[in-house]
């Protein structure tokens, strides 16, 4: 993949934090009013165990609960990008369903499989026993993604 | 209804009297209500309950009311029955709190994953009455691994030289466990020093209670990963130590002078991880391991591979003796 190419291809991940909406804010200042870039929104919807819940009906629920979330997220991310003034990208958004083990491997399929050439991740800013324990998405990212600039935002 | 628990007793184990006769459910969702002398009926089997169990946490004993200690009076065989109790908390990991699900459904799709496999504790499960899942478990008759390992009668040199090889080794299966439930996507959840037991009569190592269930979206094994961390760094003191318990322990407190913030585990930060500085004979191959979960570590275990294979070397180590300092 070429990256220079694809840098005007920009994938934005949010998760519902602030540090993921700063993503968006620095972006907008970065590149203006967009003209020529192709920008997609996405957020990664991970469906919740079943074992959390004690039957079908409350899983089926919480399942609806945080879809709906996901779909907010990213029609905020636009209309906050919008805001901004970049306002001549192409923008698309979408809340992509993760299948596999983790987030970061959704994000990072997404990149390559639309040939993204640049990925916006925000960082919570996790302890080292936080990140043992759970995970970092962006340390991920930065680790796995290939053919990219990787812009993370703390 | 006591007279029915009398008649069912007497035809099933007429050897067997007992200070009361309670009811006899088949609808085990009000467990509570459920104890000593009543019956508990599921797919035509009675398990007459003796007791609930209950976990010692700092010195009290916390009843857990949704798990019975049975017979069946059918064969005579002492069960544990699981009752379904669904509930929320937050798992305490030194400071970190994390949101825990308890799930009877999670247990018993371990159970059937790892049947015959006898470093688990084993039991089937099935629905009573009312639908609920209960799960039917054989008791592991043995001891916590922990409490075996800290009352074995030797100092830590002899201990660390003659037994801990063995120790290590059958650690390390008990990790290759693990390692089967995350290839079959599952977590144990609940890794902690009374969970792992050694059985009386084969010697085994076995994971006892499989049913916490967390919400974790990227690193779904760090917590396993992590309590065999812990785990691991007890086998290999025969204690825990911290600043305060050197001089109990039998060691120099003068010691204490040379431990620094990253010498201390990532989680608890009273806990010594970087044992070395008190055995200076253990290798460095092993306490490479045990700073992983350190507050000084860099770099973590993502997987029980990569755990394995560096405990591969440390045990190779031990065995030839080799502690370079």
């Amino acid at each position: 993949m070429d990256i220079q190419k694809n840098a005007k291809r920009i994938l934005v991940s949010l998760d519902g934090s602030e540090n993921a909406l700063r993503g968006i804010d620095y972006l907008a200042s970065v590149i203006g009013k967009g003209k020529g870039f192709f920008i997609r929104i996405i957020t990664v919807d991970k469906e919740p165990s079943r074992d959390l819940f004690p039957d079908e009906t409350s899983w089926q629920q919480a399942r609806e609960q945080k879809y709906e979330r996901a779909q907010t997220i990213v029609a905020e991310g636009m209309e906050r990008l919008r805001m901004l003034g970049t306002t001549d990208a192409d923008l698309d958004t979408k809340v992509v369903r993760c299948k596999g083990p983790g987030i970061a491997q959704a994000i990072i399929e997404e990149q390559s499989s639309d040939n993204f050439g640049t990925v916006i991740v925000g960082r919570r800013g996790v302890s080292k026993a936080e990140e043992f324990l759970f995970g970092s998405v962006s340390n991920k990212i930065v680790h796995y993604a290939r053919d990219c600039t990787v812009w993370v935002i703390q | 209804m006591s007279s029915q628990v009398k008649e069912i007793v007497k035809r099933l184990r007429p050897s067997l009297s007992l200070g009361e006769y309670g009811k006899v459910y088949s609808d085990t969702s009000r467990f509570m209500e459920i104890s000593y002398g009543d019956i508990i009926e599921l797919d035509g089997n009675h398990y007459l309950v003796l007791r609930d169990e209950a976990e010692r946490s700092f010195g009290i004993e916390d009843p857990k009311y949704w798990v019975k200690r049975t017979i069946l009076l059918e064969t005579g065989e002492r069960k544990i029955l699981k009752l379904a109790f669904f509930e929320k908390f937050d798992l305490k990991l030194g400071s970190l709190k994390i949101p825990c699900y308890r799930s009877p459904k999670k247990e018993a799709r371990i159970l059937d994953l790892v049947q015959r496999d006898m470093r688990f504790m084993q039991g089937t499960s099935t629905r009573d009455e009312a639908g609920n899942l209960v799960r039917i478990i054989d008791i592991v008759s043995g001891k916590r691994l922990d409490t075996h390992v800290f009352e074995i009668d030797a100092d830590h040199e002899r201990y660390f030289h003659e037994i801990f090889p063995t120790v290590l080794e059958k650690f390390m299966e008990s990790c290759r466990a693990i390692k089967f439930l995350h290839d079959h996507g599952e977590i144990h959840g609940d890794i902690r020093r009374d969970h792992l037991w050694i059985e009386n009569r084969t010697g085994l190592y076995r994971w006892i209670d499989f049913d916490y269930a967390y919400n974790f979206q990227e690193n779904p094994f760090g917590l396993d990963i992590f309590g065999l961390g812990s785990l691991l760094i007890f086998l290999t003191g025969k204690n825990l130590y911290t600043l305060s318990n050197l001089e109990q322990a039998g060691l120099d407190p003068a010691l204490a002078e040379r431990f620094k913030p990253e010498d201390f585990s990532l989680l608890y930060s009273n806990r010594i991880a970087n044992l070395k500085k008190l055995f200076p004979y253990i290798p460095e191959s092993l306490n490479f391991v045990l700073l992983h979960f350190s507050k000084g570590a860099e770099l973590f275990y993502e997987t029980v591979d990569e755990f394995l294979d560096d405990l591969d070397r440390a045990l190779s180590d031990i065995k030839k003796g080799i502690c370079l300092i």
